[in-house]
């Protein structure tokens, strides 16, 4: 049976959400909303372009409106406040001080509509002694222990090269804005969340804490090595760059791997029990990356995986947007850029009842969807419109 | 503002959980901390986190799994063998009584047991039923066996952390688990929403591996876009990206290492100015980003010799407040649970175990004005058969 793969009107129809979120982190989080049939209105600056060839913005702004609008002039700052009066939640993502400067603060707009939703994320949190500082993913990622755990050993600190405090705040904010509409449905409140980028990836390391805080247990750094299992870690394969990733969690897989490798050394049944394989672990990856060396990593992978041991290609992300899995499964949407052709971007990863793929659109220019909200959704007139453009209050497209 | 008197938001909700590890389990954790009623359904051995370290305490024990505590918290704990009849037709029962069901069934598992994809949504169309698996309930990869090594790898993930050349390196611990967990809840609130309104459940499938292809920064734009395959870098980011500045880079202070991430172009002039290199500015080799990234390791040595012999707070505080900056303190775990900054907004709350004692769990990342969410101990072995189900 095929995973299910959308609706027609989707989940979330009749929630609207002001999108004044950029790059990353809220981006991601508005994204779900409007692939779940959310009115997403994104308010971007009339002066920067979106769409670029980079294909930066292109990714996480489909099934969005765009409303190109300049939050520094007094009338545009009244079209906000008339859009704050007919929506459910606003986001951004500013440092501190730019949504102040602005006054679009959760005191001003709780004036004009008391039952809204207003959720920050800044980089370390509204208050504390970090809170003006400016902040970045990798930074975020920093404080909340992240790369103090990578490393080959404990000399050198790596960070994860994805800016970790992003994803983890956008998914973090999809939940929580939910969970504080359904708080308002019952009690007919609003309210202001304040989701800190360096607080979020620390919520995914608990048990390290915990230990710590219990007993002052400290991991060892030390590359892929796991305290639970071995051999464990990432083996080159056939091809530049190429590896796979090898977990043997037990003895019967271990079992499984000796037999298949069939080298005498690791057939020892001394090596049956985890702790002679622990010590040993050099050796025993020095003949398993001999045995590897050769293969052709899917190849490889199916092939153990056919015998229950758990093994996966490290995939690039060339070698990804080809994974067999993933397009078996019809994960990715393949959406026909204006400027650029047909784009492959990832798909939805909450398989429920989101919006059919083939009425996703793709996202739009700044000002995109401009007179549509000023005129549909405000009641303004076209000769309002042409005047607020000319003022370069508003930008249409 | 006052926090609110009322009931949390999820209050009055049954949910069933059926999941072990950390992804099923920390979606729960969520959901019963907002006010639902989370029975959690263990086998006899009970779920297979309380097997695995880190322990809380002196014991090593089924009560001191520290990834099980942290990731049950709140719930109450039932006994159920599923491996027989009469347990399925309980758990039967209990569903049909819930609103919400959790459950990490792959493949083989639901062929073992013997449940069918909509058993559960077949007979109540107002259920949500969230199924969270590494590799989702279709495809080549649905039977494979896989721990977050493997779910990194195969999510694109694994490739980029680490230094060019050398050996990928995993994120720590269950991250795989955690971003399905979180997505997971997010599903549940969706689902949520459209039901409240509706009075429909639905089936929702989220799989780790999907997961982490959606939360790629802009990895895969750079093939799509850029035509190039991105390589891990160190700490030095994506050296291809025409859009990748200099500045995001680690250097070592004389208490440990500081993370700078410069970014825009004034940020890049602020640091030249900072490192006493005005001259940079009107240089044509740093005019370009490709330019600075070329000389990057010259780079890192001059702003090595800017931090000298300072600590990593004294320099935070210097490249924060002066020069406006993003730089923050690399910590080890022992240091995150007391940087000032998690200290302020009360990150971490200390629960206390009848048999491990007490140990400091991280709260929530966001802050609310309205709702304190419950984050109370995590249930012992099966400490609620018999309330739930009669013995």
């Amino acid at each position: 049976m095929s995973a299910k793969n959308g609706s027609t009107q989707g989940s979330l129809a009749g929630l609207r959400v002001l999108d004044l979120t950029r790059v990353w982190a809220g981006p991601l989080a508005t994204r779900i909303y409007g692939d779940y049939g959310a009115d997403v209105i994104k308010i971007s600056d009339p002066r920067v372009p979106l769409i670029s060839p980079n294909g930066l913005n292109s990714k996480l702004n489909r099934n969005k409106k765009n409303i190109g609008l300049r939050l520094d002039k007094s009338d545009g700052r009244e079209i906000f406040l008339e859009l704050t009066a007919i929506s459910d939640v606003i986001i951004e993502n500013f440092r501190p001080r730019v949504m102040r400067n602005l006054n679009i603060t959760y005191e001003t707009l709780t004036k004009i509509n008391p039952h809204i939703i207003m959720c920050s994320m800044p980089g370390f949190g509204l208050e504390g002694p970090y809170s003006e500082y400016p902040a970045f993913g990798t930074t975020a990622e920093a404080l909340a222990g992240i790369p103090g755990l990578i490393g080959y050993d404990s000399s050198l600190p790596i960070s994860t090269g994805i800016a970790y405090g992003d994803p983890v705040s956008g998914l973090n904010a999809v939940g929580i804005l939910l969970t504080a509409l359904r708080h308002r449905n019952i009690t007919g409140t609003g309210q202001f969340i304040d989701i800190a980028l360096a607080a979020s990836p620390a919520c995914n390391l608990g048990e390290f804490f915990a230990a710590n805080s219990s007993n002052g247990y400290t991991p060892t750094i030390n590359g892929n090595k796991s305290e639970h299992y071995s051999p464990h870690g990432a083996y080159p394969t056939r091809g530049e760059d190429q590896w796979i990733a090898l977990s043997i969690t037990n003895e019967k897989t271990w079992k499984t791997l000796a037999e298949i490798i069939n080298n005498p050394i690791l057939s020892s049944e001394d090596y049956h029990i985890f702790e002679n394989r622990k010590k040993d672990e050099i050796l025993i990856d020095a003949h398993i990356s001999d045995w590897f060396a050769s293969k052709e990593a899917e190849e490889v992978m199916f092939r153990l995986q056919t015998r229950g041991i758990a093994a996966g290609v490290v995939s690039s992300n060339r070698q990804l947007l080809s994974d067999p899995h993933l397009n078996q499964r019809e994960f990715f949407a393949d959406m026909d850029e204006p400027l650029f052709g047909v784009k492959r971007y990832d798909g939805q990863s909450i398989r429920g009842n989101f919006i059919n793929k083939s009425g996703w659109k793709t996202t739009e220019e700044v000002g995109g969807s401009s007179k549509e909200i000023l005129m549909k959704l405000l009641g303004y007139t076209n000769d309002d419109c042409e005047t607020l453009g000319k003022q370069g209050t508003i930008l249409f497209q | 503002m006052a926090k609110s008197k009322q009931p949390l938001p999820l209050a009055g909700l049954k949910v069933i959980e059926v999941a072990q590890g950390v992804a099923g389990p920390h979606c729960g954790r969520i959901l019963a901390a907002f006010g639902a009623d989370v029975v959690k359904i263990e086998p006899p051995s009970g779920d297979w986190s309380r097997s695995i370290g880190p322990f809380l305490g002196d014991n090593e024990n089924v009560e001191s799994s520290a990834t099980y505590q942290y990731n049950n918290s709140g719930k109450r704990s039932v006994l159920l063998d599923l491996s027989v009849p009469e347990g399925i037709s309980t758990l039967t029962d209990l569903v049909s009584e819930a609103d919400i069901l959790i459950e990490d069934w792959d493949i083989p598992s639901r062929a073992l047991n013997g449940i069918e994809k909509y058993r559960f949504t077949k007979l109540d169309s107002s259920l949500i039923e969230i199924s969270i698996t590494p590799f989702g309930l279709s495809g080549p990869y649905s039977y494979f066996s896989s721990t977050p090594i493997i779910q990194l790898a195969l999510g694109g993930y694994l490739y980029l952390t680490g230094l060019p050349g050398k050996e990928p390196l995993m994120l720590p611990g269950h991250q795989p688990d955690y971003l399905a967990g979180l997505n997971g809840n997010g599903a549940v609130q969706i689902a949520l929403w459209e039901r409240d309104q509706t009075g429909a459940g639905q089936f929702v499938e989220v799989a780790m591996m999907e997961t982490l292809a959606t939360l790629h920064q802009f990895t895969m734009e750079m093939e799509t876009y850029e035509g190039f395959v991105r390589n891990r870098n160190g700490n030095l980011w994506q050296r291809e990206s025409a859009f990748a500045n200099y500045g995001i880079t680690t250097i070592e202070c004389i208490d440990g290492h500081i993370c700078f991430g410069v970014s825009t172009e004034d940020q890049w002039e602020r640091l030249c100015i900072m490192i006493g290199k005005d001259e940079f500015l009107k240089d044509p080799q740093y005019a370009t980003r490709s330019g600075r990234r070329s000389v990057a390791p010259y780079l890192d040595s001059l702003l090595k010799e800017w931090v000298g012999e300072r600590t990593r707070d004294e320099v935070m505080r210097e490249a924060s407040e002066t020069w406006g900056l993003p730089t923050a303190p690399v910590l080890a775990i022992s240091e995150v649970l007391e940087d000032p900054q998690f200290l302020h907004r009360g990150l971490f709350t200390e629960i206390d175990h009848p048999i491990s004692g007490k140990a400091s769990f991280p709260t929530f990342p966001f802050k609310t004005n309205q709702m304190i969410p419950d984050v109370s101990r995590a249930p012992l072995l099966g400490e609620h058969t018999s309330e739930v189900i009669g013995f």
